[in-house]
């Protein structure tokens, strides 16, 4: 969309970037506080948790601050095809980035409880699990912030990566709280870091969705891939 | 530019959406088909390979800048370019299968079917009631109880009999200017046309007077093909179901109205709509 012509009313063109401008920094804050959110779990580092969790109420702010414009946008502009649809999108896109800080925040809190766990839990699978949310989040953000269709059908594609590798770690907390139940703390928290971590995933898938929808005026189907065997809830 | 193929297909409601949303009905007869029509103000190329339905009983929408030729074809399904020498039509245009702008056409005749209502309301000089009757005598003769009856079912049907009921003696100069226009629409059906043809009809009008236009035509489309030019975007976006994009005398794009103002297949109609430069 970046080659199209500006709008005659200049004002109005300037709206709308400072629209765009506000979203992408709310992007780029979610997209850190995942970062930090994932980093505090996998290397067990407090300072990045702490972190995470102080970004909260910015990001929920900003939510508030691109609703308010967005609205105003609706009522003023009467936006029509691509304007409107990149304007909803963009509603509908800041309550995806405000859960995801919600769910790297709760991930982040909960990293702090397992620190004072005496745990030998394998942490492959988070890790697994934060890269791969990581990356189709920054992929996800990258689509947003460029209008690009293929990086959003990327993001839409690579959702059943996530929700493989969460059944997998789902089956295997499980067995190491049948195998001794003093281990039923510690991987309650983990189930709950793992869920947390999908969820991230399913936003990006979301907000992957929203771009393609703005960008092209088409809604991808409602069946996204998913990962084999239904992930359990 | 898009050949004309392209532009009927659109017209047409995606197989795969069901029509009972208002969508343009896949049953939906073309009261009016336009088919590579041309049109010349002497050397003026106004009008360019033209080929266009508007389905019965629908609410056809026609936008574009200024000097885009929507006008002009408004102005041709009634043929009022007759008035004017040195401009020409060629191509056909089809009333109930009839092409309107064959040499031999009734014009008189075609008129009474295809009504039109301007910009301006244009009441005759004379009282509110002599404004309908008029139309009316041009066409029939009938009984004064039956032309009585005839005047009171107009001024309803354009939710204005209540208004003016006590004093259709009156001159039509009195009224308000949306109730002039009102009362501009009532004479166009009194004569009981299959067509109502509008150029910007509510835009010298304020919001309330053209709520209740836009109301009215909600109403007259159960009994008559609408044809509409607006400038109001909004205004097409409310009152039509199929939209037509004109620029410099071709036709780029038609569509249902709600795909039209969403998701527009060309980037010239999204560029007009979305009010970017060319």
């Amino acid at each position: 969309m970046s080659t199209d012509p500006r709008h005659i009313v200049r004002s109005y063109e300037q709206e709308l970037n400072q629209l765009r401008a506000l979203t992408t920094r709310m992007g780029g804050l979610v997209e850190s506080q995942t970062a930090q959110a994932i980093a505090a779990i996998i290397d067990r580092d407090a300072e990045a948790a702490q972190a995470a969790m102080e970004q909260d109420p910015e990001v929920d702010a900003l939510e508030r601050e691109v609703e308010g414009r967005a609205i105003k946008l609706l009522a003023l502009r009467a936006p029509m095809a691509q304007d409107l649809r990149e304007i909803v999108s963009t509603l509908k896109i800041t309550s995806d980035l405000e859960r995801v800080g919600d769910y790297a925040a709760n991930v982040a809190k909960r990293s702090l409880r397992l620190g004072t766990m005496p745990s030998e839990l394998s942490l492959g699978g988070l890790r697994t699990m934060g890269r791969l949310v990581q990356e189709s989040l920054r992929l996800a953000i990258d689509a947003l912030g460029q209008n690009d269709k293929e990086k959003a059908l990327e993001v839409w594609r690579s959702d059943k990566a996530v929700d493989e590798v969460y059944t997998a770690m789902f089956r295997e907390l499980i067995t190491y709280m049948m195998e001794d139940p003093r281990n039923i703390g510690a991987c309650t928290h983990l189930l709950f870091i793992a869920k947390n971590l999908e969820r991230i995933g399913d936003h990006a898938t979301n907000i992957a969705e929203r771009v393609h929808y703005a960008v092209t005026g088409e809604m991808l189907p409602p069946a996204r891939p998913r990962g084999a065997g239904a992930a359990p809830e | 530019m898009e050949p004309d193929a392209n532009h009927r297909s659109r017209a047409m409601p995606d197989s795969a959406i069901p029509a009972a949303d208002g969508a343009l009905s896949a049953a939906a007869r073309a009261m009016i088909s336009i088919r590579g029509l041309d049109f010349h103000y002497g050397d003026h190329h106004a009008l360019r390979g033209i080929s266009l339905d508007f389905p019965a009983r629908q609410v056809t929408g026609m936008i574009g800048p200024s000097g885009c030729g929507k006008s002009t074809l408004l102005r041709i399904l009634n043929r009022m370019y007759d008035l004017y020498p040195g401009q020409r039509a060629t191509g056909e245009v089809l009333l109930d299968g009839e092409n309107i702008i064959a040499p031999g056409t009734d014009v008189n005749r075609l008129r009474s079917r295809v009504g039109m209502v301007f910009q301006k309301p244009t009441p005759f000089p004379m009282s509110i009631r002599d404004n309908i009757a008029f139309g009316i005598k041009l066409h029939e003769r009938i009984s004064r109880s039956e032309m009585d009856g005839r005047i009171e079912d107009a001024l309803r049907r354009v939710a204005l009999w209540t208004e003016v009921k006590d004093r259709l003696r009156a001159g039509a100069g009195a009224l308000s200017g949306g109730q002039q226009q009102r009362l501009c629409i009532a004479r166009t059906i009194a004569t009981r046309p299959e067509v109502i043809l509008l150029d910007e009809p509510t835009s010298a009008l304020d919001p309330i007077s053209t709520a209740r236009i836009e109301e009215l035509l909600d109403e007259l489309k159960q009994d008559f093909t609408i044809a509409i030019v607006t400038h109001n975007l909004q205004q097409a976006a409310r009152c039509a179901d199929q939209v037509a994009f004109f620029f410099m005398g071709e036709l780029v794009e038609v569509d249902r109205a709600d795909r039209m103002f969403t998701t527009p297949r060309l980037k010239r109609t999204q560029d007009y709509i979305t009010g970017r430069f060319g």
